[in-house]
């Protein structure tokens, strides 16, 4: 992977009238990474995507691609290829010609597309069904064309809108272990939207997370998942998700301490000012289940759920602690659990800002 | 009452053939049925029988004094033969032709072009659109009682509009002129049939899903190519039901040359359709103007099943 960027934003921004659907947006990608913009439903991912695509504008700001500034550039000579959610395909041409439509615009002379589609089909699969129609093939099919219609194009970036969310959970799986090695294997460049954060956290060499059409933090995605800037990343990177415990910064004899409420108190190994409102965030995989006596929290069990590898407890109070154990667990509802964290899993958030201490 | 003996009550009840009918109707197959036999009860006594009594018509000696029966004279082909040896027959079907092709060609370039400026969505476009649909309902006596007026020789707008441009410098006469009569129908009928075009294209134009025009402008299509390679291929089955309707409504068309031209001068704008009429009702011929509305049938018939083929196959998803 070289240090080029392949697409450069700098101080992007997307009113659609009135709403501010993308604020100020800073990006670089490198040429040769996976990058995947993440985040819920209306953060403005799509959008950023679009516009890259050529297929929204933008209002402000500077959108390069390979070094060219492409503001107001059509989509067509962009040089970029999108797999689209829904694939859209061209129902009414086949497999073959659906992967030579833009060779063929082109001009390219057909012996020489067919054989590019041919080499395509190879490679995603498809040798089989090139003379098929669409709506002839399965979902997870229709997944490969749509890819092999922008690989075939040899593209300065490949653009992905949510291209797993209409496929079957263990396609989906399997789909994001073939993407990522597609990438590898021609060098492209990608940006891949998703909402669902272990698609991003999976493939992808750097994660964007988007909220309310702002960055909210970007990086590798174990940086986000150890060091996540706010409570919002903190909350979306991670599953089953990160728990939120209000809580006072205090002093006991050794040192630092965290009091929660229920009287419970956790040893904090950094110096903080006693007597400052946190939220304390706890990762359910980080808690570990002990002997009530030497555990620094006594919770009551509500529910619990096994699904045989895994275990997942969640404690009958509000706010609601979950806790996931490996294998299988004792407990069940009505007992009461002892946990425990070391301090270094504590991840500490400003009432106010919502801003990681 | 326990449940054997609700069973016997049950089985008591299957035995009587009203309580079964009944039942039939209530939840059974019976009310399927009766859904289907009421609408084709009524087309077979509107439709059917009128169009067999048409066709065997065609095919017997009728004159005022046999008009009142239904067994008369068999004459094979006679009429067949007698209709296409007049001279003013192949004209008649001529025009027709230039009728029919020209009104549907009009109809549906200019009813496409409309579709496609209407998926533009500007401020108004709805009601504007929506007026269009005024000249669809409009009764086509009306319309050509407009069309007379735009049309007229001496004083018509149309006429006005022609030399203000320069595209003409003496005035037409549409109307009276044997070389614009026929025209002046299709002008009346092309702005007659122009909106039905422009709702069911602008109502396939809606189906063709978005993202494929912005998957094909990522695959560097621009407009025209978009339009060729997308629009028009996804059209088809529209494009198909909509030729194959506009050639049904066009060949039925009766009220604009009774309004306009009367199928004059000298049969100069007359078609099958009218002509079939005069002989009936004008002439009281009314073998010869049943055999001429057999062939139309027939032709109506392959129209018929085009469109309904067309339907059949959707190219969709």
């Amino acid at each position: 992977m070289s240090n080029e960027a392949q697409i450069e934003l700098v101080g992007v921004d997307k009113h659609y009238g009135q709403f501010h659907a993308l604020k100020d947006i800073s990006l670089t990608i490198e040429k040769g990474a996976f990058v995947a913009l993440v985040g819920p439903s209306g953060c403005g991912k799509s959008t950023l995507l679009r516009s890259l695509a050529g297929l929204e504008s933008i209002t402000g700001g500077t959108m390069k691609i390979a070094g060219e500034v492409m503001n107001g550039v059509p989509p067509r000579k962009r040089d970029v290829a999108m797999v689209f959610q829904s694939y859209a395909l061209y129902p009414h041409m086949r497999v073959a010609e659906n992967l030579t439509y833009s060779l063929r615009l082109k001009g390219t002379p057909k012996d020489q597309a067919l054989k590019a589609a041919e080499d395509v089909a190879r490679t995603t699969g498809l040798s089989q069904l090139l003379g098929r129609f669409p709506r002839q093939l399965s979902g997870g099919q229709r997944q490969r064309v749509a890819m092999g219609r922008a690989i075939i194009r040899h593209p300065k970036a490949f653009l992905f809108d949510e291209p797993l969310s209409n496929l079957d959970a263990a396609l989906r799986v399997h789909m994001r272990k073939e993407i990522r090695a597609l990438h590898d294997r021609l060098g492209a460049t990608s940006v891949y939207v998703t909402h669902d954060q272990v698609e991003a956290m999976t493939m992808a060499d750097h994660v964007v997370v988007m909220r309310d059409g702002v960055i909210e933090q970007q990086g590798r995605p174990l940086d986000l998942y150890d060091k996540p800037a706010s409570r919002f990343v903190a909350g979306f990177i991670g599953s089953p998700a990160m728990n939120f415990v209000p809580a006072t910064v205090s002093e006991d004899g050794q040192g630092i301490v965290l009091d929660l409420p229920g009287a419970s108190r956790l040893s904090l190994g950094r110096s903080l000012e006693p007597g400052r409102n946190v939220s304390a965030g706890l990762r359910p995989e980080h808690l570990t289940v002990t002997q009530t006596q030497e555990a620094a929290l006594r919770l009551p069990v509500g529910v619990v759920e096994s699904t045989g590898s895994v275990t997942y407890i969640s404690s009958d109070t509000d706010p609601e602690i979950t806790v996931v154990v490996h294998g299988r667990s004792p407990l069940s509802a009505g007992d009461t659990m002892g946990l425990s964290i070391a301090p270094e899993n504590i991840h500490l958030f400003d009432v106010e800002s919502d801003r990681a201490i | 009452m326990d449940i054997s003996q609700t069973a016997i009550a049950d089985r008591r009840r299957e035995a009587n053939p009203i309580s079964r009918f009944l039942a039939s109707m209530r939840d059974g197959r019976g009310f399927d049925i009766l859904l289907v036999a009421v609408p084709l009860a009524f087309l077979i006594a509107l439709s059917g029988l009128p169009l067999v009594y048409n066709v065997v018509m065609s095919f017997q000696q009728v004159d005022m004094f046999s008009l009142g029966t239904f067994w008369r004279p068999w004459v094979g082909f006679d009429n067949y033969v007698a209709v296409f040896s007049q001279p003013e027959t192949w004209p008649i079907l001529r025009n027709t032709v230039v009728f029919v092709v020209a009104s549907i060609a009009g109809q549906f370039l200019i009813g496409f072009a409309l579709a496609l400026f209407f998926t533009m969505d500007f401020p108004g476009a709805g009601y504007i659109r929506g007026l269009f649909l005024v000249s669809w309902v409009m009764p086509g006596l009306v319309v050509g009682a407009i069309f007379n007026w735009i049309l007229a020789g001496d004083f018509g707008v149309l006429n006005y509009v022609l030399k203000s441009i320069g595209l003409i410098s003496e005035n037409i006469f549409w109307r009276s002129d044997i070389a614009f009569s026929l025209w002046a129908v299709i002008i009346a009928n092309v702005w007659l049939g122009t909106a039905f075009n422009m709702i069911l294209l602008a109502v396939g134009l809606a189906s063709i899903p978005k993202d494929l025009y912005e998957a094909a402008a990522l695959d560097g299509a621009n407009a025209w190519q978009r339009f060729w390679t997308i629009t028009l291929p996804m059209m088809r089955a529209t494009i198909g039901a909509v030729v194959s309707l506009g050639l049904i409504f066009t060949l039925q068309q009766f009220d604009l040359f009774a309004s306009i031209t009367s199928g004059g001068p000298n049969n100069s704008s007359n078609v099958a359709q009218y002509w079939a009429w005069e002989l009936s009702f004008r002439q009281y011929d009314f073998a010869r103007g049943a055999t001429i509305s057999t062939v139309m049938i027939l032709v109506v018939m392959i129209a018929a099943t085009i469109y309904v083929r067309s339907t059949r196959h959707e190219v969709r998803g």
